[in-house]
């Protein structure tokens, strides 16, 4: 096989994923760059630009409160499956027993079923639980951060897991032989080897809540609406670069946490 | 005194035995090799010591006093494993203080043994790196700062060299050596080379599926072996299956002929005679009367640098193999195959061995 | 040997609490995360199941029945297999795409893109995975509107007509594709990397040109893998809301809307429930069907 050839088959990848990656990136540059447009309507080209559609996003007190509640709920969320999801992990990944597999595929099921399927379905439960009980839950904000933390568990355990099953388990029997109890064990020496898998699985769990759409369209109270819910809720009605504004900072915030997640885990891992 | 005793220690899974009825004593300052095939139980006759592994029945005691049931860090042993589980996210200093630190050693004391430990390893300026950012025999002796920091009752070493290429092991071989007798520290050594129990270990146990085959200095264990497997693992591919005479001075063959013997214990029932390859020499003719001998023909002629080896069909049916000088190095004439030999040794070169 | 009257001195064994801890039954640590799944998933599903086959009254809502009705209606009204069709077609042309769209990417990445180059590459695809579907599909309803990048970029060219592009299947494919892409190329990258580049080579040097080394040996090779990623396109895009609800319009019906609609809208809980399930059901048996079809030809290339 000849260099020229070799060169052909290169070039010809090349092309052809320069092609596909700006198909799935382009959009997000275009929302990006047009945020920033003075455009009334929004078209191109640019009349000029201006920062003035950051100010009315942020003046919104759908958008703003709604980020605020997103960011809350999305911390909640992460914070519940880091305390469901932690000890699920160790199970999972440290000990052989029977059911293991079925419990294995419980706990990801929340990233199996769909979420139109999983959010209309807690949404009656939760409807038919008022109705015994009076206790209203869908639309308040347990509702809420329940569904979120049904989000986030299966990436934390995902992630915790996978860590957790390349460690190497001798550093643990070494600190033991040292003279460290189990607990001094686990919060000195696991704990921190298996910290980049703990963070990966904080980071992707958070933005998998964060962006949630499906569930959380079930469980939105009227006042309580949750970032995402807001921005196609503006949709219905509008169309201007306040989206853009909204989208470039949840484009910021998301390709941040993504650069900060590549730094400790192989993010290709996750899925 | 940190006397190591093991007595009827066995570890068994559900039915599998891992290890059987072990009795074991380690004197104060000895250095123990354990040493046999993949699985014979040798990790988990360590791991049992350290603690890791809740013996099935028996008791293991430590300078008297009985730790069957303590916990590992209560134990005061050091323990080195075979992929050097250094913590990862300490540097060399914090990972060689953490011991200290479990100990409560005073923070000024602390660091000025972990100084002493590193310089004891000659990994003086190394105290800052990570350990990711060391070669293997560093590591290794990083683990092994680590494990001696603590002035451990006890040192147990997990195949600590397997890891490392041929010229590091032998340089941490003469180190460890070196390093646990100047501290007198009592030592259990798990290999499955040779060579390494050979050059390190006061005495070797001699493991196989899970029960001792043979304890003694090495030097004795490799002349005398007393079973066939240890003179099969110790390297004697020659084992000949027979009976001893009635006079005891003499082997007969199954095969058919028999042999003088010298030296040997009596051994009652099916015995072996295990020979070492150099031992045997090669002649065309019939050799000298006192020497034992075998006719047959050479199979098969090898080259070894600077040895050949030989592969002979005896007529008697046996394969035997020998190992002669090379004749640049001052050997015979090659002797080329299908040629007819006399295969003879003298008779205090056989040793007797048992069946099992 | 005195080992006997050693032992004999030995101390006294120690206090029983100083036996080694014993482990905390492993599985009862997940029982906490068990039990959230059950209450937030197994348990709401169950329900659902259950109500499928309750009877809808608009002024009950909800009457306990154990009627097929709402099934019954799914396949006797023309309306709702046609949204069942149309969401299995828009999948499947969008899975194809992304099949075809994703391969040379994947193996691109995995083969000739140096370690960092692949790293950041793998970012700038992940960001609009990661970037939610209510921002993605408003940076799609920004190009593709009739005043939009797309008819700007054309009107340069002189094409001045309407795109009518905006609530079309079209539209629907197009966004569908852009967030599976994603998934597809993510997925396959993973198993062209796990296959041994040598064995290309080797078929190289045997004299098979590129396009045989990927017909004979590397596609044969990441079949499962690929199988695994088209199936997971298949259903995310079976499984889709936002794309067709915010590209399609509200007159272009798939069926998660659908569902979302009767159960939300319509409070119509056994029919939409019934819906959930056929949802379901129909793209678990294709997916299931069609592996196991695509698995026995693959048994038949490697005889
Ligand atoms: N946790 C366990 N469960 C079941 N069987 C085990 C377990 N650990 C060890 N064994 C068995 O016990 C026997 C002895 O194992 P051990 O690890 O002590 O061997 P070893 O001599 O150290 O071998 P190697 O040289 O390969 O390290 C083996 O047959 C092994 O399969
Ligand atoms: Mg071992």
């Amino acid at each position: 096989m000849g260099n020229a050839q070799a060169k052909t088959i290169r070039i010809g990848y090349t092309a052809i994923s320069v092609l596909v990656i700006g198909f799935v990136v382009l959009p997000l540059i275009f929302i990006v760059w047009m945020s920033f447009f003075s455009n009334r309507i929004l078209s191109l080209p640019p009349e000029g630009y201006t920062l003035d559609w950051y100010r009315r996003a942020w003046q919104m007190a759908d958008f703003r409160n709604g980020f605020f509640l997103s960011l809350r709920t999305s911390l909640i969320a992460t914070a519940i499956a880091l305390i469901l999801g932690l000890p699920a992990s160790f199970a999972l990944a440290r000990a052989r027993f029977p059911g293991r597999e079925t419990i294995n595929t419980i706990l990801m099921s929340p990233m199996i079923v769909p979420g139109i399927v999983g959010g209309s379905s807690l949404f009656v439960f939760f409807l038919e639980v008022e109705f015994l009980t009076g206790w209203r839950i869908a639309g308040s904000s347990p509702g809420l951060i329940a569904a979120h933390s049904l989000i986030a568990l299966p990436w934390m355990i995902r992630l915790v897991t996978t860590s957790l099953i390349g460690m190497n388990p001798s550093v643990e029997e070494a600190a033991r032989s040292l003279g460290a109890g189990p607990l001094t064990v686990f919060f000195r020496v696991t704990l921190p080897v298996i910290k980049p898998g703990v963070i990966a699985g904080s980071l992707f769990a958070f933005v998998n809540s964060f962006i949630d759409l499906e569930k959380s369209l079930f469980l939105v109270g009227p006042d309580r609406t949750t970032l995402q819910i807001a921005l196609i809720n503006y949709l219905e009605w509008n169309f201007d670069s306040t989206i853009g504004a909204v989208a470039t900072v949840q484009i910021a915030l998301i390709t941040l946490l993504l650069l900060v997640t590549d730094r400790y885990a192989k993010l290709s891992r996750a899925f | 005194m940190s006397e190591v005793v093991l007595q009827d220690v066995a570890k068994h899974y559900g039915d599998a035995v891992a290890v059987r009825n072990m009795t074991l004593r380690i004197a104060d300052g000895e250095l123990v090799a354990l040493l046999g095939p993949s699985g014979c139980g040798k990790t988990t006759t360590l791991r049992m010591i350290a603690g890791f592994v809740d013996a099935t029945s028996g008791r293991i005691s430590v300078g008297g006093r009985d730790v069957t049931g303590l916990p590992p860090n209560r134990r005061n042993m050091g323990m080195v494993f075979q992929n050097y589980a250094l913590f990862p996210h300490m540097t060399v200093a914090q990972n060689v203080a953490f011991g200290l630190e479990m100990r409560k050693v005073s923070r000024a004391d602390a660091g000025k043994r972990v100084r002493e430990a590193l310089a004891r390893v000659r990994l003086g300026q190394y105290g800052d790196r990570l350990p990711k950012q060391l070669s293997g025999g560093q590591q290794q002796r990083v683990a092994l700062a680590r494990a001696l920091v603590i002035e451990p009752d006890v040192l147990l070493l997990d195949e600590p060299l397997s890891n490392l290429d041929a010229a590091l092991r032998h340089e941490m071989k003469i180190e460890i050596r070196q390093l646990q007798q100047s501290l007198g520290l009592t030592t259990v050594f798990v290999t499955h080379d040779q060579d390494e129990a050979m050059s390190t270990a006061d005495r070797m146990v001699l493991m196989y599926q899970g029960g001792v085959e043979q304890i003694g200095p090495p030097a004795e264990v490799f002349g005398r072996p007393r079973t066939a497997f240890a003179a099969g693992f110790l390297g004697i591919p020659n084992l000949l299956a027979g009976r001893m005479t009635p006079d005891r001075a003499g082997f007969a063959f199954e095969a058919g002929p028999t042999v003088r013997l010298q030296g040997q214990p009596p051994i009652a029932g099916r015995a072996f005679l295990a020979l070492r390859p150099e031992e045997i020499s090669l002649s065309t003719e019939p050799p000298a009367t006192g020497r034992n001998a075998l006719a047959g023909r050479v199979e098969i002629m090898t080259y070894h640098g600077s040895a050949v080896e030989y592969q002979l069909r005896t007529d008697a049916g046996p394969m035997l193999s020998a190992r002669l000088r090379a004749p640049g190095l001052g050997g015979q004439p090659v002797l080329p195959g299908g040629t007819a030999v006399w295969a003879h040794w003298a008779p205090e070169a056989g040793v007797l061995v048992n069946e099992h | 040997m005195s080992m006997s009257d050693t032992v004999a001195q030995m101390a006294p064994p120690d206090r029983p609490d100083r036996r080694p801890p014993r482990r905390i039954g492993a599985p009862f640590l997940t029982t906490p995360a068990l039990v959230f799944v059950t209450i937030g998933l197994l348990a709401p599903l169950a329900l659902m199941l259950r109500n499928s086959f309750n009877r809808f009254d608009p002024a009950e809502l909800m009457i306990s029945a154990f009627t097929a009705e709402n099934y019954v209606k799914f396949f006797t009204d023309a309306f709702y297999q046609e949204v069942l069709l149309r969401t299995l077609g828009i999948s499947a042309l969008a899975t194809a795409i992304c099949l075809v769209a994703g391969v040379p990417v994947a193996y691109f990445l995995a083969r000739h893109v140096s370690a960092f180059a692949k790293r950041m590459l793998l970012i700038v695809i992940l960001v609009p995975l990661l970037i939610g579907n209510a921002v993605r599909t408003s940076a799609w309803m920004l190009i593709l509107n009739d005043r939009g990048v797309l008819a700007s970029v054309l009107g340069v060219f002189g094409y001045e007509g309407p795109l009518g592009l905006m609530y079309t299947a079209t539209a629907v494919t197009i966004g569908l594709v852009s967030v599976l892409l994603p998934f597809m190329i993510i997925t396959l990258n993973s198993v062209f990397e796990a296959i041994d580049a040598n064995l290309e080579d080797a078929a190289g040097s045997l004299g098979a040109t590129h396009l045989t080394v990927m017909r004979r040996v590397v596609l044969p090779l990441a079949l499962p893998g690929i199988l695994a990623g088209t199936v997971l396109c298949f259903i995310l895009s079976m499984n889709a809301y936002a794309t067709p609800v915010l590209l399609g319009g509200p007159t272009f019906h798939m069926m998660a809307p659908t569902v979302y609609q009767q159960v939300a809208k319509a409070m119509n809980w056994p029919f939409g429930s019934a819906l959930a399930f056929i949802l379901m059901s129909v793209t678990l048996i294709l997916t299931v069907g069609v592996s196991a079809l695509v698995q026995r030809k693959y048994r038949r290339w490697s005889e």
